[in-house]
């Protein structure tokens, strides 16, 4: 077979359906990451515009331009929109783009997923947006600190919006993160080992496994919030045994973390542009990947330093002054690895270098102010001032917007496939760089001066009008610069001239394809021996396009790429991906009406919405099974490998497991609520408490452990291609019989209304709940394949997935129990 | 698995150490935990022994990632790991100092 043929047979297997309807049907990363890209830029350019309204509310004293009310409105669109559906998604969209490309495989490991996220990232964004043209939008700052966001002070739909509509976006960043580790960790070229990886996989790894510990805190805290304001459950109401504190360590848990896991992909790009650059190879390689190791955890156990003004113990404060002193240490490895790596090449300075220089002068300047507000008689001092806004602005841009605006410049022609004409890049750096600068420069000044944040308006006498004013006429100039990015990046996309492959002579194989790139990325998969292997094989790209790699002849309409083994690369199985759909848009929109029936509080669309996901997910992996086997398949090189769905590790189960993780989190960040509200809350323990029953507890315990059991025994019943059914029968009776448990737990326990300890119950309860139903549908699901056919020895992997969430369900199903029975005890 | 366990290991223990000592710090203060042992606090003698043992545990985890026995068969994989088991030990060390050196409910 040709290049030419071997093209034309892959694409026609792997390509979107032409024009606007392959919007909506892709399920191409390609495709879903410049979607993500472009949608997430058009926020940017919303929250930009809102920055200029607060500027131009602030430029002079007693300001009429925006209302108190208004202004609310605007600071907190702002900020929520750079956070949630900017920075985030960019993030996403930049992994899903460059991720298969940069590890030599063909796509991410849950293509529907991808798209699923994708189009719960626009809805959920919608549902903000529309509030904002309503002029109903969240108006009680990004952290929605209680009491000001609970139902007597923030009454109206406002602060619903953003509870809801933040949630809906944050599945869409769990999918996300679960894709990008299991890809990055099982998708990748045979023969990368960990050692062998290109480093921004390391960064999006750390990054991903970060979303899934510091997301859920925050879904946590949305769903409790919202609890509270639409049923009247007390978690944050101190008079009924809450406390408002709970939020902010939710949020805190999360909101920390977030700004690494914004940081750290950006130090990526940088990781991956700057040896580029430099015509060099990046110094340190093993010390950057333990310092973003180190970084991800400490930046863990910073919490507490937003919270330094509400009257924590000394040692409390000490604890996380401490840890917040410490995280600069593995940052400043990248730096110095960064300096060195520069010393060591011969750095060119081109566009994409030119932003880097930016990032190091405004990070390090974030940085070192970082460590100012780590001290607690500093924090103290500039604590809700504009010193804070400015603080961050500098960490923030400066760590993420130029290091993404020289990954921009960096693989635009690799999006493109064509070279820069017009020179707008270089002047609309500049106009950044120093716009930048003036406006936050001021801002610190300001605030030491003693301006606070988000008020809407000063007077003469304040002494601020001058400083101001500079900073809104800064803020002016930065616009215009991004004004000339979009600008350049639209003149390139229309009028530029077309390139040679790898313009910038890189050595990692995203550069090792056709530019734009085709739907299939890689005619056949490379065998990696090095760091850099399109530097150390030049002629990488045309042998792998003449397909002397793997999987190099298409084969009926697969689509087909490897699985490997997480730590060595040695190929482990044979992937098929399922091919275009519009399931995910559909499964999106379904799960929409589950959030517009919350936030409408038309209560009747909900469990509409609910039945609804649960339908499609079935059907979503009914569409996966197989009447037949398979069989071992060549997949080139000599290499004979079996179906992923004929191991128990296959890539649901990995992905399974990354969810899992996250699911823990959440279910640990509600056990500490529990405890935090126990120990810390006015009010408690409560004079009504749930009655205990050891019956109950017993058999609930050895139902949830029954399940798990009984799930084994069938994975291992159809691995010996013996009978599985009474098993699985086992095993659904022992879900219903746990489930039982839990809702007999809800109909005893107090009135959710009267005290924060019944509501907490409750929603343990609910928790314990949903997953004896999630296992009775995934058992009822197997027990419909095996009575299908769809089941074999080789073709088992779903067993091991529900047995994967069966073991899960056991352990959190036991710990809900206990909790519940032996809260009741009166020692 | 098993490589990526060794590099994230003792920064994993490490978070969950800082949580439970700071976990325990809060129940101290919340339950209002007075009384002596041997003439000391017995709020500071909490407090210093699980200082103590968070470092002893991350200790014996640096050292288990020197030894052969736990070692990967990767180069790189033992080097970010005792990296990282370094961090475990000097994180352990700085970030509950207080428990040591500070007032605890004050």
């Amino acid at each position: 077979m040709n290049v030419v043929t071997r093209h034309r047979r892959l694409d026609a297997i792997w390509a979107s359906e032409r024009g606007f309807r392959g919007w909506f049907s892709t399920v191409n990363h390609t495709d879903l990451g410049r979607m993500f890209l472009v949608t997430s830029f058009f926020f940017f350019i919303i929250g930009g515009i809102l920055a200029m309204l607060i500027r131009a509310q602030l430029a002079t004293p007693d300001s009429a331009f925006a209302g108190p009310d208004i202004y609310n409105q605007i600071f907190t669109m702002h900020g929520t929109i750079m956070m949630f559906l900017f920075a985030i998604p960019a993030f996403e969209g930049l992994a899903i783009y460059l991720l298969p490309k940069i590890l030599g495989t063909r796509d991410l490991a849950f293509p529907r997923l991808t798209a699923y996220g994708y189009w719960c990232y626009v809805f959920g964004g919608s549902m903000l947006l529309v509030a904002m043209l309503l002029g109903i939008a969240p108006d009680s700052g990004w952290f929605m600190y209680t009491p000001l966001s609970n139902a007597i002070y923030s009454p109206g739909i406002n602060t619903d919006f953003w509870l809801i509509g933040i949630t809906f976006v944050e599945i869409s960043a769990i999918a996300a993160a679960a894709e990008i580790c299991v890809s990055i960790l099982k998708f990748r070229a045979p023969g990368m080992t960990l050692a062998k990886m290109p480093i921004f996989a390391w960064y999006a790894l750390v990054t991903a496994l970060m979303i899934l510990t510091g997301f859920p805190p925050l879904i946590l805290g949305s769903i409790l919030l919202e609890v509270e304001r639409a049923f009247g459950f007390p978690f944050f109401q101190v008079e009924l045994g809450g406390d408002s504190l709970l939020w902010q360590h939710l949020f805190w848990l999360f909101g920390h973390p977030e700004v690494y896991i914004i940081f750290l992909p950006a130090a990526g790009i940088v990781s991956t542009v700057l040896p580029v650059m430099c015509r060099t190879t990046l110094i340190g390689y093993g010390w950057i990947v333990a310092a973003i190791v180190a970084l991800a955890f400490l930046s863990f156990g910073l919490w507490v330093h937003h919270m330094f003004t509400t009257g924590i113990p000394h040692m409390g404060l000490a604890f996380f002054s401490a840890a917040s002193t410490l995280v600069a240490v593995p940052t400043a490895v990248q730096l110095f690895a960064w300096i060195g790596t520069m010393w060591k090449g011969r750095p060119e300075l081109h566009l994409p270098m030119l932003h880097i220089m930016g990032f190091f002068a405004t990070f390090v300047i974030g940085g070192l102010t970082g460590v100012m507000v780590a001290m607690v008689p500093f924090n103290w001092q500039v604590h809700d001032t504009a010193f804070i806004t400015a603080h961050l602005h500098y960490v923030l841009f400066g760590g993420f917007v130029f290091p993404v605006f020289a990954g921009i410049y960096y693989w635009l022609p690799h999006v493109s496939g064509r070279k820069r004409f017009f020179r707008l890049g270089e002047f609309a750096f500049w106009l950044i760089f120093v716009g930048f600068h003036v406006t936050f420069f001021a801002m610190h000044w300001v605030g030491l001066l003693g301006q606070r944040r988000r008020i809407d308006t000063y007077t003469p006498e304040d002494g601020w009008t001058l400083i101001n004013l500079i900073s809104s006429v800064g803020s002016f100039v930065l616009s215009i610069g991004i004004a000339m990015v979009l600008l350049d990046v639209i003149l390139h996309v229309l009028s530029s001239r077309k390139i040679r492959r790898n313009p910038w002579q890189a050595g990692t194989l995203d550069w090792a394809m056709m530019t734009p790139p085709p739907s299939y990325n890689f005619a056949s998969l490379p065998h990696v021996d090095s760091r850099h292997p399109l530097a150390d094989n030049p002629a990488l790209p045309v042998r792998l396009a003449q397909g002397h790699g793997y999987l190099g002849t298409p084969r009926a309409d697969w689509r087909e790429t490897l699985m490997v083994d997480a730590a060595t690369g040695r190929p482990e199985a044979h992937v098929i991906y399922p091919a275009n759909t519009r399931l995910p848009i559909l499964m999106s929109a379904v799960t929409g009406i589950f959030f517009l029936g919350l936030l409408l509080k038309t209560y009747w669309m909900v469990p509409i919405g609910m039945v609804g996901v649960a339908g499609l997910a079935l059907r979503w992996v009914w569409m996966l099974g197989r009447r037949d086997d398979l069989g071992a398949q060549h997949v080139g090189q000599g290499v004979i490998l079996p179906h992923a769905s004929a191991t128990d590790r296959s890539p649901g189960w990995w992905g399974s497991l990354f969810l899992m993780f996250a699911n823990a989190t959440l279910f640990g960040c509600l056990l500490f609520g529990f405890a935090f509200l126990w120990t810390v809350a006015p009010g408690w323990p409560p004079l009504v408490r749930f009655e205990p029953s050891f019956i109950e507890l017993g058999v609930g315990v050895a139902a949830a452990l029954g399940t798990a059991l009984a799930l084994r025994v069938a994975m291992a019943a159809v691995r010996n291609a013996r009978a599985t059914l009474p098993a699985l029968g086992i095993a659904l009776t022992g879900a219903v019989v746990f489930g039982a448990c839990c809702a007999v737990m809800l109909w005893r326990a107090p009135p959710p209304v009267d005290h924060a300890y019944a509501a907490t119950l409750f929603v343990l309860g609910s928790y314990g709940l949903f997953h004896a139903v999630l296992i009775v549908l995934m058992t009822g699901h197997l027990i419909a394949r095996v009575w299908q056919g769809y089941t074999s020895p080789a073709r088992r992997s779903e067993f091991a997935v529900v047995s994967l969430w069966g073991d899960y369900v056991a352990v959190i199903g036991s710990l809900v129990l206990l909790v519940g029975h032996l809260s009741g005890l009166s020692l | 698995m098993k490589d990526l366990v060794r590099i994230l290991i003792a920064p994993l223990v490490w978070l969950a150490a800082f949580s439970a000592v700071y976990g325990l710090h809060g129940v101290i203060c919340g339950f209002a935990v007075d009384g002596t042992v041997f003439g000391l606090s017995l709020a500071r003698v909490l407090l210093v022994t699980a200082y103590v043992l968070a470092i002893l545990v991350q200790v014996v985890l640096l050292w288990a990632l020197y030894q052969d026995r736990f070692s990967s068969a990767s180069v790189f994989v033992n080097f970010v790991g005792r990296a990282s088991g370094w961090v475990g030990v000097i994180a352990a060390v700085w970030t509950m100092l207080p428990a040591v050196l500070t007032t605890y409910c004050g």
